[in-house]
């Protein structure tokens, strides 16, 4: 079997440039709309910090009992970014072998990354909308927030949306393809 | 059926669909005055819809209130009551540490004039000044938060009332004083008014890193009262004036015996000139001040005849005029500062009094100005294109007028009596020539009746065309001279952001504790949406416990670093109040000398749990 195509080493490559880059990116996010929060909260999570209004988000949630949100309490974000690093290091690997099998072996990690990936951020939605605290002033039913699109509890309409390091990382999931494609006689 | 049935039938259904299609049901005024046309359009001009701001603010003084009034123009919409100099239990200015530390046990003030920092001559933006004519202090505020934070006591002076009037770069702040007093205040027989009393003037500097006013020095005037004041700009930068009354040296029946003398003087000085005195040593130390007495140190300080009694002198935009209004006299008088520079070289003087030369008058006045029956000139305001605007109190109406020629250009009538106006960004080097706030003294029948005590009124007149009255506003007492910025000018913050090196903060709610140290109790709190955590590991977080005599020490910092989320903080019966604005650490100190169980609560809507924002305050009987 002959090797990748010097074009398709040079697609993966990029592939990992894009990896790399992503992780100075903002990979997901939710906005909370409210009558008096017409401008919008936003919890906006990076591979391995959160940005937004989390206090103000955290001391409206309390009232419904929902546990905080914090750096310390999402343990990925310790590691998250190593992960990504460690996958952009295989995908330089990959280019650098340019084996039909190798970029097999990688597409196959990311299919597997990017649905712990969902997974995960599902069980942590899950865990904040179902186990409220019962002590709670403001008493609602378990809900889960969905990973994408729109949903409303109480006064609060959210948004939930991928952001751009995301973009990024299918991107290179689309660049590592492209070689099946292309190279698919060789 | 009889004939003239069908007929009125008629006529009434007629009338009714006329009224149905073209009476008008809607909501409002019916008057007279509503239904004029022009009016409409001035309502137009002053409606500032949801959504939208106003062009400008206008900072007002709050006169015996002690506190300055915010208001929006053109919709002369009140915002905010920022208090300074008296105590204000909405904001719970006074009560905690820092603010009744600065109050000095004063419990009112006497807000005048106020004056915004300058940068080359022009609004800054970034402090306002104010002057207390009743207890005799000076305050700073900050407008990035729309709070005092500094407020000094002027020795030897009583009643500032000739201030606040800032440099052109804020290098001083000169406060002349109203009231003639012995040094020191000390006791003097009124017999000895001429040789004992004095005017003591103070030039006041002010640390923008510190936020901290201090006294440079301080000069002894002849012991008249000084009235109104304004700095130089450009040409005359290094220059200031101040108009004086009772000259006579009158020590009763003021209204009479203050009003003999055909003229009196305005004093023109070169701070720069009296800033160099005292860096060589020009000057005696009394009372701990630098006080220059002029008749001893000479140079920097000159008398300018004018009609008597006037009351404001303002510098023209360019710099290169001063105006006095006359009040008693029904005429304004035109100085040129160049003139005066040329007479003082000359030493052009016509006399002496009390040890300062007093420059001839005929040498340096341009002209005086007399608009027809116009009387009672008061203060002047400036447009774009140097056009002068004379408030005419006992004739109720502005005049707008050129200092050029002197010809009158237009009047306007305003109800009623009005002391100062203020134009927009009117007295720095580059007015707006848009709008124009007549602050009237009285206002008699313009507004809904609230018993015999009255508001004051507030006109606003768009002087951008002929000029005319678009709003009229009530006031609280009482507005006696306003600064108007542009909007843009002025950069708040919303929330105040953490100051980890604060050692009385507490951020987060597990570092709550309260320390106690033999009769000393230290708590360090938090307020947030919806409780008071005091110390987090008690069985109740949101309890203090003292014992009676304790000196108990608050420190609260609001947690909620979200706009608009105050948190207030009192406790029941304790006579005590304090606000934590969002993000803000505050102090409140206090012996707990009443024993038994005060309930302590959020004073300012705060959430929909607010009402629940509650604790107790537990103050044990001594043994």
């Amino acid at each position: 079997m002959k090797k990748l195509s010097l074009t398709s080493s040079i697609l993966i490559l990029l592939a990992a440039g894009l990896i790399i880059s992503s992780l100075f990116f903002p990979w997901w996010k939710m906005n909370f709309i409210a009558p008096q929060y017409p401008e919008g909260l936003n919890i906006i999570v990076y591979p391995d910090h959160l940005e937004g209004e989390i206090d103000i988000v955290n001391g409206l949630n309390h009232y419904i009992g929902m546990s905080e949100f914090s750096e310390e309490n999402f343990p990925e974000l310790n590691y998250l970014n190593y992960l990504i690093g460690g996958l952009a290091a295989l995908t330089v690997l990959t280019a650098i072998l340019r084996k039909k099998s190798v970029l097999y072996g990688l597409i196959g990690l990311f299919v597997i990354g990017g649905s712990v990936g969902v997974w995960d951020l599902h069980r942590w939605l899950k865990n904040f909308g179902t186990k409220l605290d019962p002590m709670a002033p403001i008493k609602v039913d378990p809900f889960i927030p969905p990973i994408l699109g729109e949903n409303t509890l109480a006064n609060f309409v959210t948004h939930s949306m991928l952001q751009t390091g995301t973009y990024l990382v299918i991107a290179a999931f689309i660049l590592l393809l492209i070689p099946l494609w292309k190279d698919r006689k060789r | 059926m009889k004939k003239w049935i069908p007929a009125a039938a008629g006529l009434v259904t007629g009338l009714m669909a006329a009224t149905v299609f073209f009476a008008d049901f809607s909501p409002g005024p019916t008057g007279e005055a509503a239904k004029d046309t022009a009016n409409k359009s001035n309502a137009e001009k002053v409606y500032v819809p949801f959504g939208e701001k106003d062009d400008y603010y206008l900072f007002a003084s709050g006169g015996h209130s002690g506190q300055m009034f915010i208001y929006g123009v053109p919709s002369m919409r009140h915002i905010r009551t920022v208090p300074v100099f008296s105590p204000d239990s909405a904001t719970g200015y006074g009560f905690d540490t820092h603010s009744k530390e600065m109050m000095g046990g004063y419990t009112w003030g006497d807000l005048h004039h106020p004056a915004f920092s300058e940068t080359d001559g022009d609004y800054d933006g970034k402090y306002m000044f104010a002057t207390d004519v009743g207890n005799s202090r000076a305050a700073a505020m900050n407008l990035e938060t729309f709070t005092v934070r500094d407020i000094i006591n002027v020795p030897n002076t009583s009643g500032p009332h000739c201030a606040a009037f800032v440099t052109q770069n804020t290098e001083y702040m000169f406060l002349p004083t109203r009231f003639a007093v012995p040094i020191g205040s000390e006791y003097a027989d009124l017999d000895d008014y001429s040789t004992k009393y004095r005017g003591v003037m103070s030039a006041v500097t002010f640390d923008q890193n510190k936020e901290k006013l201090n006294i440079a020095y301080q000069v002894a005037l002849p012991p008249w009262s000084y009235d109104l004041s304004d700095a130089g700009k450009k040409m005359s930068a290094d220059w200031a004036v101040m108009t004086t009354y009772n000259t006579e040296e009158a020590t009763t029946n003021l209204e009479i015996n203050a009003s003999q003398a055909d003229r009196d003087f305005i004093v023109l000085f070169n701070w720069k000139e009296l800033e160099k005195m005292v860096a060589d040593g020009q000057y005696d130390d009394v009372t701990g001040q630098k006080m220059i007495f002029p008749e001893k140190h000479k140079g920097g300080i000159y008398l300018v005849p004018v009609a008597k009694s006037p009351h404001g002198v303002d510098v023209t935009p360019d710099g290169t005029r001063f105006i006095a209004s006359g009040k008693l006299a029904p005429a304004m008088t035109v100085f040129s500062f160049e003139k005066a520079f040329a007479a003082i070289e000359a030493q052009d003087f016509s006399g002496e009094r009390n040890g300062i030369p007093i420059i001839n008058y005929d040498s340096i006045v341009e002209r005086e100005v007399n608009p027809e029956n116009a009387l009672g000139p008061l203060h002047t305001q400036f447009d774009d294109k140097g056009m002068a605007y004379t408030t005419m109190f006992i004739t109720s109406e502005i005049v707008k007028w050129d200092p050029n020629t002197g010809e009158t250009l237009d009047r306007v009538p305003v109800q009623y009596s009005p002391g100062h106006s203020v134009a927009a960004e009117g007295d720095t080097v580059a007015p707006d020539g848009k709008y124009l706030v007549a602050l009237n003294k009285i206002a008699k029948d313009s507004y809904l009746s609230v018993g015999p005590s009255h508001p004051e009124s507030m006109q606003l007149i768009d002087i951008s065309g002929k000029m005319e009255v678009i709003q009229s506003a009530p006031v609280n007492p009482e507005p006696h001279y306003a600064q108007m910025i542009k909007a843009d000018k002025i950069k708040t913050i919303t929330v105040y952001p953490k100051d980890e090196k604060n050692p009385n903060a507490t951020y987060e709610q597990d570092k709550t504790k309260i320390v106690r140290n033999g009769n000393k109790v230290d708590v360090y709190g938090i307020a947030m949406r919806s409780k008071f955590i005091f110390d987090s590991k008690a069985k109740r977080p949101d309890t203090i416990e003292v014992n009676e005599g304790d000196h108990v020490t608050i420190h609260l910092t609001n947690i909620d670093f979200d706009q608009d989320i105050t948190h207030g903080f009192a406790i029941n019966g304790y006579d005590l109040n304090i606000e934590v604005q969002p993000g803000q650490v505050n102090t409140v100190e206090f012996v707990a000398d009443k024993a038994g169980t005060f309930p302590l609560y959020c004073t300012n809507f705060c959430s929909a749990l607010h009402q629940e924002m509650t604790g107790y305050f537990l103050v044990k009987p001594k043994k």
